[in-house]
């Protein structure tokens, strides 16, 4: 008791416990700052913001607190929420995108001629900047360029042809397919990596068996990457819901293709209405919330089976129903 | 596992605080031990301190020398005499502006580079080092916001109220209009904050080989007429009647310039009648005001005379196009007519006319001042001497209002490349007192951001004339209800009709 007292803070320190305290604050305390410094303040400033009806240049003292005034606006007005419609073309392209991505995916984990050079094929256009995909993409849909000259070599009519960017009908197809066309690499090289690590054995196993490559696919591969689908898929759709690369470059969001967050943009840069584009935001970030939360419940109920770690549903009901008649049974024998 | 983990971060971030205190009691304590290191210290803080000193003198001796230099009062535009004042004023400014292409080395006209060394000339000893951003509007704005800003800033869209917390005043009001044009440009409480870099005017850049082969002999002066001469080109030759711009979006926000002093041939009409005006989009029924302005955009859309496919139309590529006579006009400030002039070897084929509205058998332009210099509150005393000279030098000395085919800014200058004939210059008289914000207001209130970047509703205009999902009244109607609701909202009293 004695000794404990007497020990000063630098022998604390030489202490291995001391060491192993400073030792974690050292390496936590920079990130740590960072990220509430970076993230979480002007998050707690933006949500305050929400609440004020204001400029970017409006000194603090003559912002003025509007209350919830903001939040109804997002949702009573037309553009603001009607703006989230337009995320269901992007959220079916998101599909369309993982799909082909598993698809390409379980094609290219097993032997390919020039298996490499179409991964990076593929992954190519991930890395090219979004701003430069906007221009690459602006001329490919301009017409009489790029993509109706090859339509006219495949025997299209350019009369026939649709203004890709004018035509309201097909614009936000277009923008999507930039999107798709861009992203689809990244889930692909992602697949890529979750099925190498499916044990090759169990193909072997399978094939013996005689079961074909499509049953191998549903019964060995999708169960064996299910986690990094359920992420790739939740990443997709909450990246669809917050489209803004595509249309921003692209149609600068007019005609029609306005989604929310270039909606959100334009309310904060020209209308200079802060408070209402930062309730947009927190309102969009609550969306993502709750879309994530349904799609992680649903990813749940639908891998439960497939689970090999929990119990499996059906084991689990016979297992209560066996613990209730034993327990009946001992009822009835006392 | 979640409320787990939840309470491990938080015992983490718990150790983090408590830990930092107890680093910092640890270090004090290590100090006191070691006293060899102390002394040691001791001798080190000396020797930084003495060097410190002599800093401080040499800093001292430097500020009061200049200080002579410069004392002669407030710093004051009127004041200065180039050439004589603040001549030995060693300086290093910074200019940031929105001209891109006057950095450029295909610029046929006048570069920065060849104003800069002129201005070296008489001022040998101020650096000017010169930013340029094609995205300059939004960027000048967070630019101010972050508070580290250059020494001249071409003013963006800041509220007039805030002027002072951002630029020196040049001097008063009364004093600066005998120096110069459009001085209520940037004028708040009586004092001028900026001074314009040039100053345009508004109407149509148009070829005028393309006009003379459509058998368009006298240029349009009614909505009409107007039409009338594009379908004759769309019908007489292989141009694009009227080029829209639409992608570029900004270009789109330009229809805006035109519903003032052009549409209604009053000068207190854009920064006074319009915020009490009742519906101001209404039709007048005699081809003026807005509703004249944006129903030749609608028309034309509409009756196929512009681009067959808006969607992708390109800024720069139209420079060429209109001076190689594939365009007949586009609706732009007379800031692009030397721009349009210079993009091709068919300059001579350029010209400029005024906007086709006539008010009671008389056409009027809106003479304004572009981009306007305002200089850093900021600054230090000789950064604002120096800044000053500089502005004074480039309205004065430099010709550049001239080069860029803009109208004179400095008092007494007349010197200018356009000409319209018979039509009346008018300047936008300022707001009243105490409305000086009230026009920002309204706009951002009722997003329909007039002459503020409001280029979405201008593209929407296009997209319903060519997709004809919604008539042309209609969209007026919306944009009446806009206005009117943030009239009310701002409590504004309606009194005009």
């Amino acid at each position: 008791m004695e000794a404990k007292k007497s020990m000063s803070p630098i022998q604390w320190a030489k202490s291995r416990k001391g060491q192993k305290a400073l030792i974690c604050v050292g390496f936590m305390i920079i990130p740590l700052l960072l990220l509430f410094v970076f993230t979480y303040f002007p998050f707690a400033e933006m949500v305050k913001f929400s609440f004020y009806k204001m400029k970017y240049t409006t000194p603090v003292e003559k912002r003025v607190f509007v209350g919830w005034k903001n939040y109804i606006d997002v949702f009573r007005r037309d553009d603001c929420f009607g703006a989230l419609k337009l995320s269901l073309f992007y959220v079916a392209g998101a599909l369309i995108q993982l799909v082909l991505a598993l698809y390409l995916a379980t094609i290219l984990s097993f032997k390919v001629k020039g298996g490499n050079f179409f991964k990076g094929l593929m992954f190519f256009p991930y890395l090219i900047s979004g701003i430069a995909i906007g221009f690459i993409f602006k001329f490919f849909y301009t017409r009489g360029f790029v993509l109706d000259t090859i339509l006219q070599w495949c025997g299209f009519e350019l009369e026939n042809l649709p203004f890709w960017l004018k035509d309201q009908a097909v614009n936000n197809w277009s923008l999507v397919a930039t999107s798709v066309w861009r992203y689809f690499g990244q889930n692909m090289v992602l697949f890529i990596g979750a099925i190498m690590s499916v044990d090759a054995e169990l193909y072997e196993a399978a094939d013996l068996d005689g079961a074909n490559k499509f049953q191998q696919f549903i019964y060995i591969i999708l169960p064996s990457i299910k986690t990094i689908v359920t992420l790739n898929i939740i990443l997709s759709i909450t990246g669809s819901l917050s489209a803004f690369e595509q249309p921003y470059v692209i149609t600068d969001g007019a005609n029609g293709t306005g989604t929310y967050f270039v909606i959100m943009n334009e309310i904060a840069h020209t209308s200079q209405k802060v408070g209402l584009a930062s309730a947009m935001a927190v309102v969009l970030l609550m969306i993502i919330f709750v879309c994530t939360i349904l799609q992680n419940l649903f990813f749940k109920y639908v891998f439960r089976d497939a689970s090999s770690e929990d119990e499996s549903y059906k084991a689990k009901k016979a297992r209560l129903k066996a613990e209730k008649a034993a327990q009946k049974a001992k009822k009835g024998a006392v | 596992m979640k409320m787990k983990r939840a309470a491990a971060i938080m015992m983490v971030s718990v150790m983090a605080l408590s830990a930092a205190g107890c680093g910092g009691s640890s270090d004090t304590s290590k100090d006191a031990s070691t006293d060899a290191k102390d002394t040691a210290e001791e001798k080190e803080a000396g020797e930084t301190d003495a060097e410190a000193d002599a800093e401080d003198d040499a800093e001292a001796d430097g500020a009061s020398g200049e200080g002579g230099a410069s004392a002669g009062g407030d710093l004051n535009y009127a004041d200065i005499t180039l050439g004589e004042d603040y001549t030995d004023l060693t300086a290093t400014i910074s200019l940031f502006n929105h001209r891109t292409d006057l950095e450029s080395d295909d610029y046929k006209g006048t570069k920065w580079s060849e104003y800069l060394a002129a201005f070296n000339e008489m001022y040998p000893n101020i650096k000017v080092e010169l930013t340029t951003d094609t995205n300059y509007a939004d960027d000048a704005l967070m630019h101010l916001q972050s508070g580290d800003y250059e020494t001249i800033m071409m003013i963006p869209a800041v509220d007039k109220a805030d002027l002072s917390t951002y630029f020196i005043s040049y001097g008063d009001l009364d004093t600066m209009k005998s120096q110069i044009n459009y001085a209520t440009t940037w004028e708040y409480g009586g004092e001028v904050y900026g001074v314009p870099s040039t100053a345009t005017t508004q109407g149509i850049v148009y070829n005028k080989k393309v006009f003379e082969e459509a058998g368009v002999t006298e240029l349009p002066k009614t909505p009409d007429e107007f039409i009338e001469a594009l379908q004759k080109i769309k019908d007489n030759t292989d141009a694009i009647p009227l080029y829209t711009n639409y992608f570029a979006g900004w270009t789109m926000g330009a229809w805006d310039a035109y519903i003032g002093n052009n549409a209604t041939g009053d000068s207190t009409y854009m920064n006074q009648k319009l915020l009490h005006t009742k519906d101001p989009f209404k039709d007048y029924g005699d081809g003026t005001h807005a509703y004249a302005v944006y129903k030749i955009l609608y028309d034309a859309v509409a009756n196929g005379l512009t681009e067959e496919d808006y969607s992708t139309t390109d800024w720069e590529g139209c420079k060429p196009k209109i001076n190689n006579g594939e365009i007949g006009c586009m609706v732009l400030g007379s800031w692009a007519f030397p721009q349009m002039e210079a993009a091709g070897d068919n300059g001579a084929d350029i010209g400029y006319m005024p906007f086709p509205i006539t008010i009671d058998g008389k056409q009027y332009a809106s003479a304004g001042a572009d981009y306007s210099y305002g200089i850093n509150a900021n600054a230090t005393d000789d950064e604002k001497a120096a800044a000053m000279v500089f502005v004074k030098w480039m309205t004065l000395e430099s010709g550049f209002s001239y080069n860029e085919d803009g109208l004179p800014v400095a008092v007494g200058d007349d010197r200018t490349k356009l000409a319209f004939e018979g039509v009346e210059f008018l300047q936008d008289e300022p707001s009243v007192e105490g409305e000086e914000d009230l026009l920002n207001e309204l706009n951002s209130e009722s997003e329909l951001n007039i002459n503020n970047g409001g280029d979405s509703k201008l593209q929407a205009i296009v997209e319903h004339a060519a997709n004809g999902t919604k008539s042309f009244d209609d969209i007026m109607a919306e944009w009446n209800e806009a206005w009117t609701g943030a009239q009310e909202s701002a409590g504004v009293e309606v009194t005009e009709e």
